[in-house]
């Protein structure tokens, strides 16, 4: 991976993002998902409030890229037992009935806007085809069993 | 009689070999305008990550869905693992070529060809291309994970050709360095 910024500045706004910031939420799906939100849709450049204030300058932002990517990466290679876990575990953690948000993500499909930039395109393939069969496995263990409880935390959804 | 129909076999195979080649070259544009594929200027030395080629392959995930007993969850899957092998197997073809072409370049400016390693190189790729009709076939008729043995031979042999083709080029570039540096 290679850094315009300072690497090591890099480093510590990526440690700090990752103990202060991801190790709070509960999932990678959330972490992704949460590191999309953090990204401008018109210039994919990212920002975040608290981290560039504390690490002035690029760090922040590579340390942001560089982490969804990471996570991104984790995911699309997972098997689909994890992906189906991580689902799961990122339904419990929203307040949205769990059948709705299975739903509203089988037609909109938002989590397509969770994909880094420049990620391989294979892996782009892979990671929207595993997100899709974890909606029906999804779907499938909700009309197994209708009355799975959900979560009381609260993560950002992708559309935010 | 029965040599008239092994002509007739073959000849069907060779047009159905063909037939996905073309299909295979025609489709890769599309397939790099739908993902955005901007980050490839040029090829790698793989042809994806290597864990991407085992999970699109994996028989875990098979296993995963077959266990959950619902046809219709495994009709759903061997399709979306279809597509993704499918666009595996056409990124893979699409870039073989890519790197025949830039080593077809290499050659003109090389002063001292082996003729041994460029038949060899010839004879790999046309090795890799009839693999990759093949499993243009096979993914039709087969469940991916079946096909694992032979996409980890072909994702060999594309590592292979690809690294004699960047060794190839460093020697030239080494051989040659007035060619590309002067004006």
């Amino acid at each position: 991976m290679s850094y315009r910024a300072n690497p090591v500045k890099v480093y510590d706004a990526f440690d700090d993002l990752l103990r202060r910031t991801l190790s709070k939420i509960p999932c990678d799906l959330g972490r992704l998902i949460y590191l999309a939100s953090t990204r401008d849709y018109n210039t994919g450049t990212y920002h975040h409030e608290g981290l560039s204030a504390r690490h002035p300058g690029d760090g922040a932002r590579e340390a942001l890229q560089a982490a969804h990517r990471d996570v991104f990466c984790r995911l699309a290679t997972a098997t689909l037992e994890e992906l189906v876990g991580q689902l799961e575990m990122y339904v419990q953690s929203s307040h949205e009935r769990p059948d709705e948000l299975v739903r509203t993500w089988q037609e909109l499909e938002p989590y397509r806007i969770a994909i880094p930039m420049l990620a391989d395109p294979t892996m782009v393939q892979l990671f929207l085809s595993n997100i899709r069969i974890a909606l029906e496995v999804l779907r499938f263990r909700q009309k197994q069993n209708p009355l799975r409880p959900s979560g009381a935390s609260q993560l950002p959804s992708p559309a935010r | 009689m029965i040599g008239f129909s092994v002509f007739i076999a073959a000849a069907f195979l060779l047009f159905l070999l063909l037939f996905f080649l073309g299909m295979e070259t025609e489709s890769a544009d599309e397939v790099r305008s739908r993902t955005g594929d901007q980050s490839r200027h040029g090829h790698s030395e793989t042809i994806c990550p290597r864990e991407v080629t085992h999970s699109i392959f994996s028989q875990e995930d098979f296993g995963f869905i077959l266990r959950l007993g619902s046809p219709r969850l495994l009709r759903i899957y061997r399709a979306e693992r279809k597509g993704v092998a499918l666009h595996w197997v056409r990124r893979a073809s699409n870039e073989i070529r890519t790197i025949m072409q830039e080593h077809a370049r290499s050659a003109r400016l090389s002063h001292n060809l082996k003729p041994a390693a460029e038949a060899k190189l010839f004879f790999q790729y046309i090795v890799l291309r009839l693999i990759c009709g093949l499993l243009m076939i096979f993914i039709r008729f087969m469940s991916p994970p079946a096909l694992h043995g032979i996409a980890a031979y072909l994702s060999n042999l594309y590592d292979q050709i690809s690294h004699a083709q960047h060794d190839f080029e460093i020697a030239t570039r080494i051989a040659t360095p007035q060619d590309s540096s002067t004006p």
